[in-house]
């Protein structure tokens, strides 16, 4: 049997990447024929993919998914208000996929990580970091659209906001996230 | 110019859910099944009232009330002028 807060906190990644393949791939069943379109649904296929990595992992530690009813990124509506067009969609995504790496690279600095567990972090640091690319390529696009100074404020924004959900995530499960702060140091 | 009923009908068939249950006070959250579904319907009614909100808009939206004014205030305001 694998250390409790592990076992959590392996499952709130999964229940994460659960919550946003099938955000993206709603949103990827409405976006019109484009360029966007095609690699939400690679990001949203992907996201899919690293909730099935964790199930695996999990069941090759010996457990299954503890059902956790909220994940990260259900914060961020409350955090960063509602998003009211594709470009600010993206623009939170792309601030949460850089939590994302963020965190699993934290994760994957500490010591006593199992090495399947440092095997699935890798494996889905690889999709994450092209999801930045991808993201930042069509922000650039959109520039045209809604302004380069408009997307950078959006940034700005949700980066301000992910801190504050970071923050509070941390605090609430401080036990299992906080730990594993302190041991990557 | 729109009314808040068309605005609340309209709600109301975008989240295939009774007219009555569109209450001003109900959180969007209450009623959507999901963050993408609110997403969806803020999105969604910008198309249907041709209204464009922004960021700062959404700050304000707490509930299905305010989601109602702003776009009759936005529509109307643009009609307006």
């Amino acid at each position: 049997m694998i250390d409790g807060n592990l076992h959590w906190l392996l499952s709130y990644y999964r229940a994460s990447e659960i919550s946003g393949a099938l955000f993206f791939g709603e949103l990827s069943r409405t976006l019109p024929p484009s360029a966007i379109q095609q690699d939400m649904t690679r990001h949203f296929a992907d996201e899919a993919s690293h909730a099935r990595y964790w199930t695996d992992c999990l069941a090759e530690l010996g457990v299954a998914p503890l059902k956790l009813g909220v994940a990260y990124q259900d914060r961020y509506l409350d955090a960063a208000g509602i998003p009211a067009n594709l470009m600010e969609i993206l623009a939170i995504t792309q601030v949460f996929e850089k939590r994302v790496v963020s965190q699993y690279a934290l994760h994957g600095k500490s010591p006593d990580t199992p090495e399947m567990v440092r095997k699935t972090l890798a494996r889905i640091l690889d999709d994450e970091e092209r999801h930045i690319r991808w993201i930042r390529e069509a922000l650039k696009d959109l520039e045209g659209a809604y302004g380069g100074e408009t997307i950078s404020a959006a940034l700005k924004r949700y980066t301000l906001a992910d801190r504050d959900v970071y923050r509070r995530t941390t605090q609430e499960h401080r036990e299992r996230i906080g730990a594993l702060r302190l041991a990557a140091r | 110019m729109i009314t808040r009923n068309e605005v609340r009908q309209k709600i109301s068939g975008l989240l295939e859910v009774d007219s009555a249950s569109v209450k001003d006070d109900a959180g969007l959250f209450e009623l959507a099944s999901s963050s993408f579904r609110i997403v969806e319907l803020v999105i969604e009614l910008q198309e249907a009232f041709d209204v464009r909100f922004h960021q700062a808009d959404m700050n304000e939206i707490d509930s299905v009330g305010d989601l109602i004014d702003l776009t009759v205030t936005r529509h109307n305001g643009r009609s307006g002028c």
